[in-house]
């Protein structure tokens, strides 16, 4: 089982935002998407989501094809956003309840994962709530549990530690731990690389919409010539005097 | 700021305008003319038949001219982005706020003039006030009211608490209504809220003013979207947990749509608030029209009404993100919308139906009405609605 990118291209107009865009991520491995603001990883995440058209190429996961298949698709995907929606009619318990109706999952089970998740995060007594009543980070913690819940093959998590205390961060990591150690696949941006790299080992680094390598922190600061005492933030240094230079 | 406060008041005159002319379309204002003749005819019909000085002239007098004062809260313009941009120029609100209170005043004093000119001949002639004394009353009003806008920017500081002042407007037109020397207590009252209560010079409480601009839009938002479609309106969603039992105990058969088409009828205002509406109307109409055909007739039409407006429901989350990237199938929604939709309509039916029992006896009439009540909502559920879902999906 593994999520495929084929030659994808697109973006929001006829101006293609992403070029020629090849990685694959496999079974039980994870893949940060690192880039400057408007380097195109949102839009790689919209595409794989199914809310953009690719201009040209391919997104397969597991076989299916998200353009022939996607209920199928969907299915085998979860999503957390950078920017927490909830449905703003249903309480925390519903929108797990929905996620449990959305996904086919069989229901003792899944509240048995549930409870866990919950408790976790620190949710188990705002069950009746609804989305009007959590702060922001809150909110978040809400997209992670029903995330998790789904128990899909592949997440797909946007900027994950905006908003999180320390303690809902480490409890994040530890889950795309074991998400991965059970085979599951994570596809990630970030900024924030010292809490990533606790549970990502490969990066793929987009510039302007093309990917410029896809490898380990270590192999991406040997492309561009860091030093180990640098830190990455001279990597976006880099990667915005390049944009300068064109 | 002054200049802001212009540009704000120009911009908001051109979307009021925008709407009110969909409101005010010409059927609207033809019905609104022959409503307001009616009314005025029989109100001159009803001044003629009137004895002289009874004790409760003066209370309808006071109760009718205290209505008008309770339009026109203190519009501010504010918008949420102001609480960081405009954040330090907590001074120059107070020129701000002057122009705002200004036009503030313009809906009330023409509602106010409205309503003393109509009941000018009831003051004269039934409550037996004197001329001037009637105008003096008036004015007080506009000047009270002026006050109370003014009071309403004081408390947009903090350490200010909040106080609602509308029953201290109808106490004065109690007492000016009753007493001669009742005027004079509240034109004292009145000038010192326009003239003499200071507004703070700092302290700003910005989210509270944010706050209170955006409940007050949304209340002009609600009325105009009773006729046309209102982009700005935001939906205040409320739990109404005691409404609970209509729904599922258990998830069984639900499937994901109808699951959300549920909650959403139940609570969000658009549609509860459409579904009570058209309720309240059929008993109304029963009431005024009797029993009979004709109800049967206006209340068929009233549910058809009620169904036709209901649709929007099936697209309510195409616009929702996680609704758009979640594996929910379009696939069948259109049944789950029936399904949802039958069980509001034959709930409605239900509540007629009770409306018409507590009107009047259980006789054959009845029952055959409301027999052909419910044949009526069954055929708009399964005969018309499969028709308007089939582009859903």
């Amino acid at each position: 089982m593994s999520l495929k990118i084929t030659n994808l291209t697109g973006g929001y107009t006829g101006i293609p935002v992403i070029k020629n865009l090849n990685f694959s991520i496999e079974e039980g491995q994870a893949l940060g998407l690192i880039g400057l603001n408007g380097a195109g990883k949102s839009t790689t995440i919209k595409h794989i989501l199914g809310l953009l058209r690719p201009q040209a190429g391919k997104i397969e996961l597991a076989g299916l094809s998200l353009a022939e298949q996607p209920t199928e698709f969907k299915r085998q995907v979860a999503y957390i956003p950078e920017t927490p929606i909830l449905y703003p009619e249903l309480t925390l318990k519903e929108h797990l309840e929905l996620t449990m109706l959305s996904y086919d999952l069989p229901t003792e089970a899944a509240w048995e994962r549930a409870r866990r998740l919950l408790k976790m995060f620190r949710l188990d007594d705002k069950l009746d709530w609804l989305p009007i009543h959590f702060s922001k980070g809150m909110k978040q913690k809400v997209m992670i549990v029903s995330a998790f819940l789904a128990d899909a093959q592949l997440l797909v998590i946007d900027e994950p530690f905006t908003g999180l205390d320390p303690l809902a961060v480490t409890n994040l990591l530890d889950l795309i731990k074991e998400a991965l150690s059970q085979g599951k696949m994570v596809l990630m941006t970030t900024h924030v690389l010292a809490d990533a790299q606790q549970a990502v080992s490969q990066y793929a680094v987009l510039n302007r919409g093309t990917i410029e390598i896809i490898g380990s922190l270590s192999e991406i600061r040997q492309h561009y010539g860091l030093k180990d005492s640098d830190s990455f933030d001279r990597l976006y240094q880099m990667l915005y005097q390049e944009e300068q230079h064109e | 700021m002054n200049k802001l406060a212009h540009q704000r008041l120009n911009a908001n005159f051109k979307q009021s305008l925008k709407y009110l002319r969909l409101v005010f379309n010409d059927f609207f204002v033809l019905a609104l003319i022959f409503l307001f003749g009616a009314l005025m005819y029989w109100y001159a019909q009803t001044l003629k038949s009137l004895p002289p000085k009874r004790w409760y002239y003066p209370l309808t007098l006071a109760i009718v001219l205290w209505l008008p004062t309770l339009t026109g809260r203190l519009a501010t313009l504010l918008k949420a982005a102001d609480k960081q941009f405009l954040l330090p120029q907590d001074r120059a609100m107070k020129g701000y706020l002057q122009i705002m209170r200004r036009y503030s005043m313009l809906l009330p004093t023409l509602l106010i003039l409205l309503a003393a000119g109509i009941m000018w001949p009831f003051a004269l002639l039934k409550v037996q006030l004197k001329g001037w004394n009637y105008i003096a009353l008036v004015l007080v009003m506009l000047v009270a009211k002026y006050g109370r806008l003014r009071f309403e920017s004081g408390q947009l500081y903090f350490g200010k608490s909040y106080t609602d002042w509308h029953l201290c407007d109808l106490a004065g037109l109690l007492l000016s209504s009753y007493y001669s020397f009742g005027i004079v207590v509240y034109a004292v009252v009145a000038l010192f809220f326009a003239f003499a209560y200071k507004l703070p010079k700092s302290g700003f409480d910005w989210n509270r003013a944010v706050d209170l601009e955006i409940s007050r839009k949304n209340v002009i938002y609600t009325i105009f979207s009773m006729f046309t479609d209102v982009q700005e309106k935001t939906i205040n969603i409320r739990r109404r947990k005691y409404l609970d039992f209509l729904l599922p105990k258990t998830l069984g058969k639900e499937h994901a749509n109808s699951f959300l088409y549920r909650r959403s009828l139940l609570r969000n205002p658009d549609y509860l608030n459409l579904f009570v509406r058209m309720t309240v109307f059929a008993w109304l109409i029963s009431v005024l029209v009797g029993e009979g055909t004709w109800t049967l007739g206006l209340c068929a039409l009233v549910s058809f009404l009620t169904i036709y407006q209901l649709l929007p429901l099936g697209n309510e989350f195409d616009d929702n993100l996680m609704y758009v990237v979640s594996p929910i199938s379009k696939k069948g929604r259109g049944k789950d919308l029936i399904k949802v939709l039958n069980l509001a309509m034959n709930l409605q039916w239900l509540l007629i139906v009770l409306g018409w029992l507590v009107m009047g006896p259980l006789n054959l009439k009845l029952a055959a009405n409301s027999f052909l009540l419910l044949v009526w909502v069954n055929l708009l559920v399964r005969l018309y609605l499969p028709l308007k879902v089939k582009d859903m999906e």
